[in-house]
């Protein structure tokens, strides 16, 4: 999976968790979940669970730490795809 | 310093599924999990020790201006309780902050400080004259002292809360 389709991907994932419409049509590697998107960050517990299930990984606390834009998880969840 | 985190408990059912396979683990300490699994209501333990992390992690970052999601090391215990709140502490990477919790109506409300002095200086404020610095903390624009500059506002679902320090010596604004 190349990183165009991964984004694709992770911005499916996100969807459901954002309540900024404007900033999730302008979806960008540059977007903040936080600060762009308004995602509540009870839900990026959520994401992070959607993604180790869509992906199949599992993703440390280490790596949650710094999930809180597009362009550093599409980077985790690259590296731990390469893992497999 | 000053950090506050309120939960709507009724928001927080149509937002959040905290029974979901794996999320506890992800999000609380193991000395966490087993406060909620031995609590008479589990939801609002959840919910509870969820406000704490909140309201410390807002003075951690206001502190360090490090942005960060590591829920698990924040971690909160209990150090008094009564009919009308819950007081406790939280650890962060060796800093102690102290939270007084009110829990009333579906509305969990967690206000922390650094000093525990400081829990019987905290207001309620209008949401006025309230900027953001250049990390996205808040501050009041009103006031002169760098001491009372902190605010720290939340909101979900039907609450909103924004609270300060009020110093005797240092009245928040002047009357109008």
């Amino acid at each position: 999976m190349n990183k165009e389709e991964l984004t694709a991907q992770l911005k499916v994932i996100i969807k459901p968790y954002t309540t900024n419409t404007d900033a999730y049509e302008n979806f960008t590697e540059d977007t903040d979940f936080i600060k762009d998107l308004n995602i509540n960050s009870a839900n990026l517990v959520d994401i992070i669970l959607d993604i180790e299930e869509t992906f199949d990984i599992v993703i440390e606390n280490t790596d949650m730490e710094r999930m809180l834009d597009v362009k550093t998880s599409v980077v985790i969840i690259e590296t731990k795809l390469a893992a497999k | 310093m000053i950090g506050n985190d309120v939960i709507d408990i009724i928001q927080s059912r149509k937002e959040s599924n905290w029974q979901r396979k794996g999320l506890l683990e992800k999000i609380f300490t193991a000395e966490e999990q087993l406060l909620i699994n031995k609590a008479l209501q589990p939801e609002i333990m959840v919910w509870l020790l969820w406000s704490m992390k909140e309201a410390a992690y807002k003075i951690y970052n206001r502190q360090t201006k490090i942005r960060s999601y590591f829920p698990q090391k924040l971690e909160c215990s209990f150090r008094f309780q009564n009919d009308s709140y819950m007081s406790g502490t939280v650890i962060c990477c060796g800093n102690r902050y102290y939270t007084k919790t009110n829990i009333t109506n579906d509305c969990i409300h967690t206000i922390a400080v650094i000093n525990p002095d400081h829990l019987k200086k905290v207001i309620e404020i209008e949401k006025k004259n309230i900027s953001k610095d250049q990390y996205g903390i808040p501050f009041l624009t009103s006031v002169q002292s760098d001491s009372v500059k902190d605010v720290s506002v939340s909101n979900h679902g039907r609450f909103e809360k924004v609270v300060a320090l009020s110093f005797n010596d240092c009245p928040l604004s002047e009357p109008d």
